[in-house]
């Protein structure tokens, strides 16, 4: 009981701290973008093999006979890096320059990249 | 497939060990798709008035959820049916998505894609999300708070979809 009434106020700390909402909005402008950037320029953080179970550093190519090469895995661990990364960085922004920010960009820039993403696709939309 | 551990081979076989997982990948998407969808009509048309135990119709009764107590819930869904959705993910490149290539369902696939993606977008977009709704007294996250809720409630549903469209394809049984 004592737990929860103790994680009320950390909760509620963490939601009114203006530096996790610097993290949380900037991390959610650029997982959007980072992300439609790493999968249109293939820049995956590593290269996954399930056929073999081999995992390669950067972007490798299926290897002849040993089934396909899998980039989803890396590209997210790109996107979630380097969103982290610029998170953490915007936190030692000045806060007027912060507040800057519009919050309506945390569902705009996902809502955008969805028809570019949609592009990136067009090898499948083929009847 | 190197991706099952090898103690769970002890008690159950590999095909039985898939269809756990895909079964309880699914049924979280199913608990994930209501809560979105309950938080997203309580945003969109919000009720002004405490909704009583007789009078309220279906829809009012649907959308007069309290938000905020569902921010949570959508996090930890959305994360854990992530994971196993990136683990069955493999068995999908294997054995689904090559039959898939050889029938010439591209469309299909193409849907699939597109579902991986939004998975990984709606995935930056929950630390700003749980802020939104364990802040939801500040007026200024009014606004972003709706329509984000929305936007994650909307992939949800095409999630679904394009996850039970594959199904439908080479699912179950195939």
């Amino acid at each position: 009981m004592s737990t929860t009434v103790q994680d009320a106020p950390r909760a509620q700390s963490a939601a009114t701290s203006t530096t996790f909402r610097t993290f949380a909005t900037v991390f959610a402008i650029a997982t959007p973008v980072i992300y439609t950037a790493c999968e249109m320029q293939n820049w995956p953080l590593f290269t996954y093999h399930p056929g073999t179970n081999d995992v390669n550093l950067g972007w490798a190519p299926a290897v002849r006979n040993q089934g396909p090469a899998m980039h989803w895995y890396g590209w997210t661990a790109t996107t979630l890096l380097a969103s982290g990364v610029l998170g953490i960085l915007a936190t030692l922004l000045p806060q007027h320059v912060v507040r800057k920010i519009p919050l309506a960009l945390v569902w705009i820039v996902p809502l955008a990249v969805i028809p570019i993403l949609i592009y990136a696709l067009r090898f499948f939309w083929r009847w | 497939m190197g991706l099952v551990p090898d103690f769970i081979l002890d008690f159950i076989d590999v095909s039985t060990f898939w269809t756990i997982l895909f079964t309880f990948h699914a049924l979280l998407a199913v608990a994930l798709l209501g809560a979105l969808t309950h938080q997203a009509a309580s945003v969109l048309m919000p009720v002004r008035q405490v909704v009583g135990a007789g009078g309220a119709g279906f829809v009012t009764r649907f959308r007069a959820v309290h938000g905020p107590g569902y921010a949570v819930a959508v996090c930890v869904l959305w994360i854990i049916t992530f994971f196993f959705g990136a683990w069955i993910y493999t068995k999908y490149r294997m054995y689904v998505r090559i039959p898939i290539e050889q029938q010439g369902f591209w469309k299909t696939q193409g849907v699939f894609e597109l579902k991986e993606h939004l998975a990984v977008i709606g995935l930056g977009l929950l630390p700003i999300y749980w802020l939104f709704w364990k802040d939801a007294r500040n007026p200024d996250y009014e606004s972003a708070r709706k329509w984000l809720t929305v936007l994650l409630a909307a992939m949800v549903w095409f999630m679904f979809l394009a996850g039970h469209i594959v199904n439908n394809v080479r699912g179950f049984g195939s």
